[in-house]
């Protein structure tokens, strides 16, 4: 069986596939677990501080819950600063550790030299790197069409779009499978399309940006409250929504990893293209996008709630309360 | 007969209004209530109104902390900020201002123009500019909560960040030996502090003030002080989300 790698977010997973290893994104494995609350609680046995996001902390239980891995991808710049210290702390349990660097400016050459690097590391080169990059294009192009359906035609709820695309950051190490899922996403929709089944095209339309979220149940309880979420805007992302052969492009293209000027641009025309009444702004308790909180508001067009979750669990009365009166004020 | 609720944090406030027009009122421990006139049957807190001795027949609509908790048998529920927003601008008759309300536990700040509201801020996890930390700062300086609001002048210097942190150094204040009065003013000042950025961002000329905090004269005073706003306070600031209920 092939070696399985772990990453600490979406990275140019061309290259891992095309070294014939099996990319592991830690945080989808951290979330879908049965406890992830415990993974946060054995972090902090283990004395990471209570006042370090989540994600962080789960992210390193989780990794050295996983016999299989011993081997690590972490993004050393275009993610969290906190991923330096997670490595070190994993580098003493004894993983091996490949620091990866989108370059803040999104020069092609340092980002070109990035990708050279890790395919030298393991063992890749660009021939298989460019197969590589059709076949899982070909995935993407059904996780695109999943997103439109979910905006355009309103026959995929946004927890099942918020899923598919997120997905995509390490196609659950098994691209075949993932596009079957994908497949059946895209065959439900058709049956609930032909069944007029389509949502409620009255209800409010939400954004969501921002990092996914740690908590359980923010599509299903906004969902309940009548609205509906027509944009992921970092999970999309994750799908490489670009019609782009150059493979050094679509990672500048990539909107993530940069700077939050970037982000916005996305999705000012995201939120026009998609109708969106009001976006929720998620932010990790503690993390530097809080602060990028007071860019997004001053340049975005329509209301923004920010939201801001710490632990893994379903949403707070309070988080509950404030989305409550988000929707009221846009469907007045 | 209408009945407002407002199920707060720390109290559980009820209005009783007739053709527009405030009749009766209770408050009521919020741990209290629920222990003596509630329970739970099917997920819906039912209250027993013959304990409470309220009207019978009267139509209820609720709000507040507990309204994502327990939904109240028989009545109708609105969202808090939407009754706050209600309550206000019925107690004042405007319908261009700022609403700043100090709870129990939270804070909220919602920007009402045209006489709806259009945007809103809220603290998130921390009750550093609640009543719940007034109440505890004035027990640490061996004060009443009205005695901490008549508190204004050289306020020492204490951090804003946090109810938790903020006590242990006011302690270690007291044992700089600074006059309790100007310790009291410190903690009324960390309030503005916290809500300052609030309300410079939903900025109105006029702040309506409500919630428990309200009453404490201080923080309205430094208000006014720190930002080119006049503070109005309606008649029943605690009463406000409980008001827009029954409107």
């Amino acid at each position: 069986m092939a070696d399985k790698i772990g990453l600490t977010t979406t990275i140019p997973v061309e290259i891992v596939y095309a070294a014939g290893k099996i990319p592991v994104d830690l945080n989808n494995l951290f979330i879908t677990c049965d406890a992830p609350g415990r993974l946060v609680d054995r972090a902090e046995q283990a004395g990471y501080p209570r006042n370090i996001c989540g994600w962080i902390k789960g992210l390193y239980t989780t990794l050295l819950e996983q016999e299989s891995l011993r081997q690590v991808i972490a993004v050393t710049q275009g993610d969290c600063s906190n991923t330096h210290a997670l490595m070190e702390t994993w580098q003493v349990a004894g993983v091996a550790v490949i620091p990866f660097a989108f370059p803040y400016d999104r020069d092609a050459d340092l980002l070109r030299l990035q990708m050279e690097k890790l395919m030298q590391l393991l063992g890749a080169d660009w021939e298989a790197v460019g197969r590589w990059k059709k076949r899982l294009d070909q995935v993407r192009k059904k996780a695109h069409e999943i997103d439109r359906l979910t905006w355009e035609a309103g026959v995929v709820d946004g927890q099942t779009n918020h899923l598919a695309l997120v997905g995509c950051s390490d196609f659950n190490g098994d691209p075949d499978a993932y596009e079957a899922y994908l497949d059946g996403i895209i065959a439900e929709a058709a049956r609930n399309s032909t069944q007029g089944l389509a949502g409620d095209r009255q209800a409010v339309r939400l954004a969501y940006v921002g990092v996914p979220p740690i908590v359980s149940d923010l599509y299903s309880y906004v969902e309940s409250m009548g609205a509906r979420v027509v944009f992921n805007e970092v999970q999309r992302q994750f799908a490489m929504p670009f019609d782009e052969d150059d493979i050094i492009e679509q990672y500048r293209r990539y909107t993530y990893p940069y700077s939050i000027f970037d982000r916005i641009d996305d999705i000012n025309r995201e939120v026009a293209r998609r109708r969106v009444d009001g976006i929720i702004h998620y932010t990790q308790s503690f993390c530097y996008r809080q602060i990028e909180d007071i860019i997004l508001r001053q340049r975005t067009a329509v209301p923004v709630l920010t939201l801001e979750g710490d632990r893994p669990g379903p949403l707070d009365a309070r988080s509950r309360m404030r989305i409550d009166a988000f929707l009221d004020m846009l469907a007045r | 007969m209408k009945i407002g609720l407002d199920l707060g944090s720390r109290y559980v406030k009820a209005v009783f209004m007739e053709d527009g027009r405030l009749v009766d009122y209770r408050c009521y421990d919020t741990l209290a209530f629920y222990r003596e006139y509630g329970r739970k049957v099917d997920g819906e807190l039912v209250v027993d109104y013959e304990r409470l001795g309220w009207p019978t027949g009267a139509a209820i609509t609720s709000t507040g902390y507990g309204r994502n908790l327990v939904k109240l048998a028989g009545g109708q529920v609105i969202p808090e900020l939407r009754a706050h927003t209600r309550g206000a601008i019925f107690q004042t008759g405007l319908s261009d201002f700022t609403l700043l309300d100090l709870g129990g536990q939270d804070s909220k700040v919602i920007k009402v123009a045209g006489g709806r509201m259009v945007d809103f801020r809220t603290n998130d996890k921390c009750a550093a500019s609640s009543g719940r930390y007034l109440e505890n700062m004035a027990a640490v300086l061996a004060m009443d909560v009205a005695a901490l609001g008549e508190c204004r002048d050289e306020p020492v210097e204490l951090s804003s960040t946090c109810a938790v942190f903020g006590e242990s150094e006011l302690i270690g204040q007291i044992i700089e030996g600074h006059p309790i009065e100007h310790l009291a003013a410190g903690v009324n000042r960390t309030i503005v502090k916290r809500v300052e950025p609030m309300l410079r961002e939903l900025y109105s000329p006029v702040v309506v003030f409500t919630g428990g905090v309200a009453r404490n004269q201080a923080i309205r005073a430094m208000l006014e002080d720190a930002l080119p706003v006049q503070v109005i306070l309606p008649a029943y600031p605690q009463l406000n989300g409980a008001i827009g209920c029954a409107v």
